[in-house]
């Protein structure tokens, strides 16, 4: 009988550790899923979704485990009629697996608001009228040897967080202001400092950026998935929107709120080059006389209306394509 | 044709009475008997399915390759904006209503639904409703092309300039399915508070009655938002007001509060009764009590009830101040509190239990895992720094495919087999039904696991066409393929369904020695359900336990 | 298993016909007002956000809303909630004329309201498609007037039934779902006063 209920318990913890390392070596895995990581604000949204992974592996193989073992092992035999134990309930078993959810959700809510705070995505609060003093903080830029650290995804790493979330340093460093305006189908970027336009966005590295969102007509987002940022778009209104690129590089910027016809190709690229480049080609871009750019959606929409036999219905003709001094 | 069995029960001085015209005939004529209405509502909800599916396979065929080469544009944003809506409004709604209307009177003891005219008309509209959608394909301009959310101001773009356009006609689609489900609604909450036989107290029904009655204490509560926000998008694309129209100094971003407002309680509509499902298979087939029915059966009202606070999880980048982004986060992830409770309640209920793999049984297991899974990615979603990234994307995509589809669209073949003898008076075939488990749950896997890796990487929801240097190609083509599987799995499906309706074996009134009052009567029930109202004695679920569900009065 | 029992179900079956049918038709009935509430409700909200949050609220030239002629509208609309409920009672008390033509009397003054607001809508230098005060404005109150005009309607059908004899022998539903439905009417315009006109 003891040797049992021992084999039993033994089992059990061999399991919960199995279930535990596993859950943590697939949080770790998470990283690898995602693009680089080219903005401050990226690995800060890393870090919390490998939490949330490992968290969520954990869940499901514990659950799904669960009900394999039973699967597997509770059978009835074949022809078999006879019904299982008649258990109701368990009180103390109900209030524990009530109350661990409850941690969790407080846990993960937690966590998340910190991390929200040092992204410190300059939500529009203004839209609402309703001004308050949350998430306004900076993310920073960390030295990029930190992140070969950061990636051991050890269980510290998540507790850590905890207490290191509000290391936030204060930015000192300027900040580059750019305008963004969005139509239907195209980008168009203005750089106030050198009064410049381009279709493709550059931008400085280790410089907190500002851009002023706003579009011409319809919704549209702004959306860099190695930014791991969004933010809507909204007519009307100037959305202020701050991050800190980190990594040179070429990287695509999206639409990510549907706008109509020809949505999947409003895409531009997006240059992070340090800041000597960036004032480089902001000078050499000065220089340019403004010319039209390319613009798919214009030339597909062209296409069509040429077309003898129409193969779609009809559509919002699109914006003539911008014309720009840089037009990439 | 198919003749009522009646040497199975001793019925005959009943069929005098009200004898049963089993004839098909009657499924098209306009009925008040509430399962004959049940029955029309899943069959049209099914051939909806369908439709709704092969507007799918012109998705994934185009997404197959990165350049938009399949359809035009135009027709591609037609088709993700109608399959969404044939998917919600067509084939969720009206399935799960279809099912309640089936359950609810023979669950708890009734002879029909409150109000039986009115139970019909709803259901006369939802074919109403497909007809006017499928009619919008042929207007000039084609159909609503501005997604299922309909965001203004991309639906008020109206190109051909007409009053009658696909727009038009989405939202009055949408209206009269709204009108379809308050009917209903109000219909199942007077049946369910009032018409109750004698001894079915409240914490004596059937989880499927509490979950039911729940959904559509949400349908009373959120419905009228929608049909508020539809309202002023319907002025402001045909009277030019400016509600939302930004030229006309309207603000678009309240439409999405009005639409979620309802649309994300919705979901839960969609979900809780498929939790009714899963409740009442599990002890069937494990041959265990429900664990813990009476905090199962409050989690569903608690679902109810946090559903109306979470809605802004949709619009977290929508222009949402960080303050609004910070609550909602909370309230969505407490949902998984209620939630999870049922979840382990229904792992405790299977634990130690005698395990029948009946298709039933196999389609609600498959239908659990994969919420849980869904369910977890649900609280990544909800989390805002996360849901920044991956907000319309196919990350999001994958989340409500794996519960649309997983969980729903399992849980409903589940019921579908389980109820299947019960209704037809016929058994299903049981191998055709386990190869349609395993198409249909590897068919989803394959289709729609490929969707969070793409939408971790950046994949955007609503394109044609994709950057084919991003290298998204790869799960894109699983993803298709799996779609195609997916479709392939509802052959054995209809297969198995029109075969046993018509040649099938004659069922037994409980061939799956089920504790029900629904099991108590005979496969089909006779029209009135029962020759006398059941005096209820016990609670649900006493499988093992050897007592009566009903006082025998006679 | 014999015709006795059936004839004891087919009993059992008709009372149930009659008697719970009441009920629950009432029961219903509320639970759609209740549902339909939540519609003005949503109106509210949306007003409330609209005029706290929109930049230039009011349309060009215009000063704000009169109140003086809505306020009478209003006294009228709440007197009529009584002179329903008085006729209410007049039937309860089998007293048919009493009720035919306290009912008459509600009927006038919901046509009364209807016409004050005719009125003003015809008075006002705003429309419709004036930005989304304007919408919301006739929005609200147009959405209410339809509810109104219901009301009259069913007020009308019930006058006319009352005429029928032996209309009341199985209860009184349509006039008690009338008059609830009159004071519903009536308590979102009191809501709806208070946010259009008091509150500028
Ligand atoms: C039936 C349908 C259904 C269901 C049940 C759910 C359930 C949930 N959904 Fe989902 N959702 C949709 C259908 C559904 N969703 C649809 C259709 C969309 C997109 C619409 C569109 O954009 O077109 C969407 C989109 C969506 C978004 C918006 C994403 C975006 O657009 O950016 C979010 C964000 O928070 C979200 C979250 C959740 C959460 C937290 C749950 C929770 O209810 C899940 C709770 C369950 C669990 C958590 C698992 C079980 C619990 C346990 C085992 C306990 C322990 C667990 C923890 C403590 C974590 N969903
Ligand atoms: C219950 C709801 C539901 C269901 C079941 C499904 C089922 C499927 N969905 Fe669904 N989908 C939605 C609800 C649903 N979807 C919603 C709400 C959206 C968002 C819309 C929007 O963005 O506005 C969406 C969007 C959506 C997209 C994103 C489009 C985009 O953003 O660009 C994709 C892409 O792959 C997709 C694919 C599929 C597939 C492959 C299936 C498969 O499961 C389908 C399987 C196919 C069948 C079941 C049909 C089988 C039929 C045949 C093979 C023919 C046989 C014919 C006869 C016998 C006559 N869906
Ligand atoms: Cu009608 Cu018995
Ligand atoms: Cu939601």
């Amino acid at each position: 009988m003891k040797i049992q209920k021992l084999l039993k318990i033994l089992t059990l913890i061999t399991s919960a550790i199995a279930l535990t390392t596993t859950s943590l070596w697939i949080g770790k895995q998470a990283y690898s899923w995602l693009p680089p990581e080219a903005a401050a604000e990226s690995r800060l949204v890393d870090d919390l979704f490998s939490f949330l992974v490992t968290l969520g592996a954990f869940i499901f193989l514990g659950v799904t485990g669960t009900l394999m073992y039973s699967i597997i092992f509770h059978r009835a035999k074949k022809g078999e009629i006879c019904d299982g134990p008649p258990i109701e309930g368990n009180v103390t078993l109900e209030v524990v697996w009530t109350a661990i959810p409850i941690l969790l959700v407080f846990w993960i809510a937690g966590y998340s608001y910190q991390i929200y705070e040092q992204m410190g995505i300059q939500g529009p609060n203004h839209l609402m009228h309703l001004h308050m003093p949350m998430g306004m903080e900076s993310a920073y830029a960390e030295p990029i040897e930190d992140k070969g650290t950061r990636r051991q995804g050890d269980k510290g790493n998540i507790l850590d967080s905890f207490s290191a979330s509000f290391e936030v340093a204060s930015n000192s460093e300027p900040v580059e202001q750019i305008d963004v305006l969005a139509k239907q189908w195209a980008w168009v970027f203005h750089y106030p400092e050198k009064n410049v336009t381009s279709t493709e966005l550059h931008l400085p590295s280790d410089r907190r950026v500002r851009l002023a969102l706003q579009s011409e007509d319809v919704l549209h987002g702004f959306y860099v998935p190695a930014f791991r940022l969004k933010q809507d778009i909204v007519p009307n209104e100037t959305i202020n929107f701050e991050f800190t690129p980190i990594r040179s590089g070429k990287y695509r910027l999206t639409d990510s709120q549907y706008s109509g016809t020809y949505f999947a190709t409003m895409q531009a690229d997006v240059v992070v080059e340090s800041p000597e480049d960036y004032h480089q080609w902001l000078a050499k871009a000065a220089t340019h006389k403004p010319s039209p750019a390319s613009n798919q959606a214009a030339s597909e929409y062209a296409q069509v209306v040429n077309q003898s036999f129409p193969t779609g219905w009809a559509t919002v003709a699109p914006a003539e394509p911008p014309v720009v001094n840089y037009p990439g | 044709m198919t003749n009522i069995s009646i040497e199975s029960i001793g019925i005959a001085n009943e069929q005098s009475h009200h004898d049963i015209p089993d004839n098909w005939k009657r499924y098209f004529s306009f009925s008040t008997d509430h399962k004959v209405i049940g029955i029309q509502y899943l069959v049209t909800s099914f051939i909806f399915f369908l439709v709704g599916g092969i507007f799918a396979m012109v998705i994934r065929g185009e997404l197959m390759t990165p350049e938009s080469d399949l359809v035009d544009r135009t027709i591609y944003n037609g088709m993700f904006t109608m399959h969404g809506t044939v998917m919600l409004f067509l084939w969720t709604f009206p399935s799960l209503v279809g099912l309640a209307n089936y359950l609810v009177p023979l669950m708890i003891g009734a002879r029909d639904m409150a109000f039986p005219r009115l139970n019909a008309a709803a259901f006369w509209m939802v074919p109403v409703v497909g007809i006017l959608l499928m009619a919008s394909f042929f207007v000039p301009g084609g159909p609503a092309q501005a997604g299922w959310w309909s965001y203004p101001p991309v639906s008020l773009q109206n190109p051909t300039g007409n009053l009658i356009n696909g727009q038009v006609i989405w939202l009055l689609a949408v209206a009269i399915s709204g009108v379809s489900s308050i009917m209903g609604a109000v219909n199942f909450v007077t049946t369910i508070v009032k018409m109750r036989a004698p001894g079915m107290s409240f914490f004596r029904m059937p989880l499927f009655v509490w979950a039911v009655f729940s959904a559509q204490i949400i349908q009373l509560f959120g419905l009228p938002a929608l049909t508020a926000g539809a309202v002023m998008l319907l002025l402001d694309l045909t009277v030019g007001t400016g509600f939302f129209d930004p030229a006309n100094g309207g603000n678009p971003v309240m439409f999405q509060h009005y639409f979620w407002f309802y649309s994300h309680p919705a979901v839960y509509v969609i979900i809780l009764p498929i939790f009714g499902i899963f409740s009442e298979i599990f002890p069937v087939y494990a041959r265990k009590p429900l664990f813990g029915y009476k905090v199962v059966a409050v989690s569903s009202l608690l679902i109810a009830v946090v559903s109306a606070i979470v809605w802004v999880h949709h619009m977290y980048v929508s222009g949402t101040p960080g303050w609004m982004r910070m609550i909602f986060m909370l309230t969505t992830m407490l949902v998984s509190v209620p939630t999870g409770i049922k979840v382990f309640a229904w792992v405790a209920t299977i634990w130690g239990g005698r395990m029948r793999l009946t298709t039933p049984m196999l389609f609600a297991l498959g239908g659990l895992v994969l919420f849980v899974f869904a369910g977890i990615v649900g609280i990544m979603l909800s989390s805002v720094p996360v849901d920044v990234h991956v907000n319309n994307t196919y990350f999001v995509v994958g989340h409500f495919h794996y519960v649309l589809y997983g969980t729903v669209t399992m849980g409903m073949y589940a019921a579908i087999y389980h109820w299947f003898p019960k209704m037809t008076g016929r058994m299903y075939y049981e191998g055709l039904g386990k190869l349609h488990f395993w198409l249909a749950f590897i068919g989803t896997n394959l289709n729609f696991f490929p969707m969070h890796p793409l939408g971790l990487q950046g994949m955007l929801r609503r394109v044609a066409s994709y950057a084919p240097d991003a290298g998204y190609e790869f799960w894109n083509i699983v993803a298709s393929v799996g779609a195609f599987l997916l479709g392939m799995s509802t052959l054995p499906f209809i297969l198995n369904m029109i075969g046993a309706w018509t040649i099938g074996e004659k069922a037994p009134d409980n061939p799956w020695q089920a504790i029900g009052l629904e099991w108590e009567v005979s496969s089909p029930p006779p029209v009135e359900n029962f020759e006398e109202i059941p005096v209820v004695v016990s609670e649900p679920y006493g499988y093992g336990k050897s007592e009566p569900l009903t006082a025998k009065t006679h | 298993m014999d015709s006795y029992i059936i004839s004891e179900d087919l009993q059992l079956h008709q009372t149930e016909h009659s008697h719970d049918e009441e009920g629950n038709k009432m029961f219903g009935f509320i639970v759609f007002l209740l549902s339909e509430s939540v519609i003005f409700l949503s109106f509210f909200a949306g007003y409330i956000v609209y005029k706290t949050t929109t930049p230039n609220w009011l349309p060009p030239g215009v000063e704000g809303l009169e109140v003086v002629a809505p306020a009478i509208n209003t006294a009228v609309l709440v007197a009529s909630s009584f002179v329903i409920y008085f006729a209410e009672r007049a039937l309860q008390r089998h007293n048919l004329w009493g009720f035919r033509l306290y009912l008459l009397a509600t009927m006038a003054m919901g046509s009364y309201f209807l016409f004050g607001q005719a009125v003003e809508w015809n008075s006002l230098e705003f429309s419709l498609t004036s930005g989304a005060f304007g919408g919301m404005f006739y929005l609200l109150t147009g959405f209410h007037g339809l509810h109104v005009l219901t009301g009259i309607l069913l007020q009308l059908i019930i006058f006319v039934r009352s005429f029928i004899p032996g209309n009341y022998d199985s209860g009184h539903f349509g006039v008690n779902a009338t008059s609830l439905f009159w004071h519903f009417v009536d308590v979102i315009w009191i809501i709806l006063f208070v946010l259009l006109y008091v509150w500028q």
